[in-house]
C-alpha cells in the first residue's frame, strides 16, 4: 500500500490496529484508542530538557584524575551510548512512522525520537568540554570492533522491517526481485518483522544503556564526573518512558488488544523474540568485560555489574512475558537506585548554567577585537 | 498548652487511617492512608524495588491478590491487570499483597 501524507479516506482511528492499519490522517488527541500513548507524550514533554543546562565543567579537571583503565571505561561507555542514541534519533521514526495508524502513537513515536536527539547532542556537550576536538572519539566509533558488533545487532530488525515496508509500499505484495535478490512481502511476514523490531528495540531501551549508566553512577558516587552523571540521570528518566512504551505496545499485541493478528504472531515468535533478549543480556555482559579488560574501577566490577546487568533482565523479561531466567533476586547495587529516582532529577538552578549558558556561549565566540569600535 | 489525648481522639483516627497488608500468612503489617504504599512497605523495611517513585519505571510492579488502590499519580508504567505500582497508590481497604514476582 502506497504511504500517503494525508490520508484522504475518512477513518476510524478508534478502531484502527496500532500498525499497518489506513495511514493517520487528522493528527487529534481529543480521542484516543490507547490513550497511554498520549500521557507518555505528555509526561516526556514535562521531562524536556537541554544539555546546555549542566554545569560540566569540573568534569574536565576530574578525567585528569582518572587512572587509564578509568578513561578507558568512561570514554567507552560514551562512545557506546552516542551508537544506541544515534540509531534510537532516526530508526524509530523511519521504521515505525510510514505503518502506523494511530495519531496517539504516530505522535508518541516522534517524541520519543526527539528526545534521543537531545541524547545526542548531550554526548556532545559533555566530550566537547573533555577535548578540545573530540573527533577521534566520534570517528572510533565506526571503527571499534566491540561496537560495531552491538551496532549490527541493534540495526539489523529495524533495517529488516524498513526494508520489507519500503518493498510493500512500492511494489506491493508478492514475490519481487530486489537487487538480484527474491523478497517475499506478504501482511503476516511484514507484521513478524515489526514484532521482532520491538522486541529488539524494548530489549534496546530495557537493559542496553544500564552497564553505562552503572559505571556513570559509581564515578559519581566518588563525587566524580558529576556534571555527566546529571546529564546521565535525565537521559536515563527518559528511557525509562521509552521502556514503558514498547512494554505498552508488545503487551497490547500479546494480550489480543490491538489486532489479532499480531497476538498469533507473539505466540509463533516466542522463542525467538525471548533470544533477541537473551543476546542483549549477553552482549551486555561483553561489554562489561570489554570496559574492565585493563582493570575495574573502585566501587565496580566485571562480575557485580554482570549480576546487576541479570537483576535488570529478570524484570524486563517478566514485564513483557516471558521466564525470569536468572538467579540473582536482590539488587547488587542498590545505589543505582538514587540515581534512578525521579525525585533527585531535577537541574538545581545554582548547580547549572541556566541563566549563564547563553551569556557563556556568546562570550566564548566573541574575540577582543569584535570590540574595536566600542567606547567603553 | 498541653494536649491532653483522650482515647476518643485516637481510636476513630486510629480505625479511619490504618489498613492491614497480608503479605503471607504471618506478616500483617500497619499502612498508613496518607503515606504511598511504598513508603508503608519501607517503613516496615519490607524491601520493594523502586526507581523512579512516580509510576512510570515500572520497577515496582506488584501483585495484588486482594483489597484496592488509589492512585496519586497515574501510573503510566506496563502493569497486568491483577498488578499495582505501590510507589504511586494508597491503599483503600486491607490489602493482600504477593511480593518479588
Ligand atoms: S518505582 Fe517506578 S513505577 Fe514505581
Ligand atoms: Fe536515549
Ligand atoms: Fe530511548
Amino acid at each position: 500500500m502506497k504511504y500517503t501524507t494525508f490520508n484522504q479516506q475518512s477513518t476510524n482511528p478508534l478502531v484502527e490496529p496500532m500498525f499497518f492499519g489506513n495511514p493517520v490522517n487528522v493528527a487529534r488527541y481529543d480521542q484516543q484508542k490507547h490513550q497511554i500513548f498520549e500521557k507518555l507524550i505528555e509526561k516526556q514533554i514535562s521531562f524536556f530538557w537541554r544539555p546546555e543546562e549542566v554545569d560540566v565543567s569540573k568534569d574536565r579537571v576530574d578525567f585528569q584524575k582518572l587512572s587509564e583503565p578509568e578513561k578507558h571505561i568512561f570514554i567507552s561507555n560514551l562512545k557506546y551510548q552516542t551508537l544506541l542514541d544515534s540509531v534510537q534519533g532516526r530508526s524509530p521514526n523511519i521504521a515505525f512512522l510510514p505503518i502506523v495508524s494511530l495519531p496517539e502513537l504516530e505522535t508518541w513515536v516522534e517524541t520519543w525520537s526527539f528526545f534521543e536527539t537531545i541524547h545526542s547532542r548531550s554526548y556532545t556537550h559533555i566530550l566537547r568540554n573533555l577535548f578540545a576536538d573530540p573527533s577521534a572519539v566520534f570517528e572510533d566509533i565506526v571503527l571499534n570492533e566491540e561496537i560495531k558488533r552491538r551496532a549490527t545487532d541493534i540495526s539489523k530488525y529495524y533495517d529488516d522491517l524498513i526494508f520489507a515496508t519500503q518493498v510493500w509500499q512500492t511494489q506491493g505484495e508478492g514475490v519481487h526481485l530486489v537487487d538480484g535478490q527474491t523478497v517475499t512481502i506478504n501482511q503476516r511476514e511484514l507484521k513478524k518483522k515489526l514484532f521482532l523490531c520491538m522486541n529488539s528495540v524494548n530489549a534496546l531501551e530495557a537493559i542496553r544503556f544500564y552497564v553505562s549508566f552503572a559505571c556513570t553512577f559509581a564515578f559519581a558516587e566518588r563525587e566524580l564526573m558529576e556534571g555527566n552523571s546529571k546529564i546521565i540521570r535525565l537521559i536515563a528518566r527518559d528511557e525509562a518512558l521509552h521502556l514503558s512504551s514498547t512494554q505498552h505496545i508488545l503487551n497490547l499485541w500479546a494480550k489480543g488488544k490491538d489486532d489479532p493478528e499480531m497476538a498469533s504472531i507473539a505466540e509463533e515468535c516466542h522463542d525467538e523474540a525471548r533470544a533477541i533478549f537473551m543476546n542483549a543480556v549477553e552482549q551486555e555482559k561483553q561489554w562489561a568485560t570489554y570496559l574492565f579488560q585493563h582493570g575495574s574501577m573502585i566501587g565496580l566490577n566485571k562480575d557485580i555489574l554482570c549480576q546487576y546487568v541479570e537483576f535488570i533482565a529478570n524484570h524486563r523479561m517478566a514485564a513483557i512475558g516471558l521466564d525470569t531466567p536468572f538467579e540473582v533476586k536482590s539488587n547488587p547495587l542498590p545505589w543505582m537506585n538514587n540515581y534512578l529516582n525521579s525525585d533527585n532529577v531535577q537541574v538545581a538552578p545554582q548547580e547549572s548554567e541556566i541563566s549563564s549558558y547563553l551569556v557563556g556561549q556568546i562570550d566564548s565566540e566573541v574575540s577582543g577585537d569584535d570590540f574595536g569600535d566600542f567606547d567603553l | 498548652m498541653t494536649s491532653e489525648i483522650s482515647t476518643s481522639d485516637v481510636l476513630p483516627m486510629k480505625m479511619d487511617d490504618l489498613f492491614i497488608i497480608h503479605l503471607d500468612d504471618q506478616t500483617r503489617l500497619a499502612c498508613l492512608k496518607d503515606k504511598t504504599l511504598l513508603e508503608s512497605l519501607e517503613a516496615h523495611q519490607v524491601e520493594v524495588h523502586f526507581q523512579c517513585r512516580e509510576g512510570f519505571c515500572g520497577a515496582c510492579r506488584t501483585k495484588l491478590i486482594e483489597g484496592q488502590v488509589d492512585y496519586l499519580t497515574d501510573p503510566l508504567a506496563f502493569i497486568d491487570d491483577d498488578e499495582i505500582l505501590p510507589c504511586c497508590c494508597v491503599a483503600k481497604s486491607d490489602l493482600k499483597l504477593k511480593l518479588g514476582g
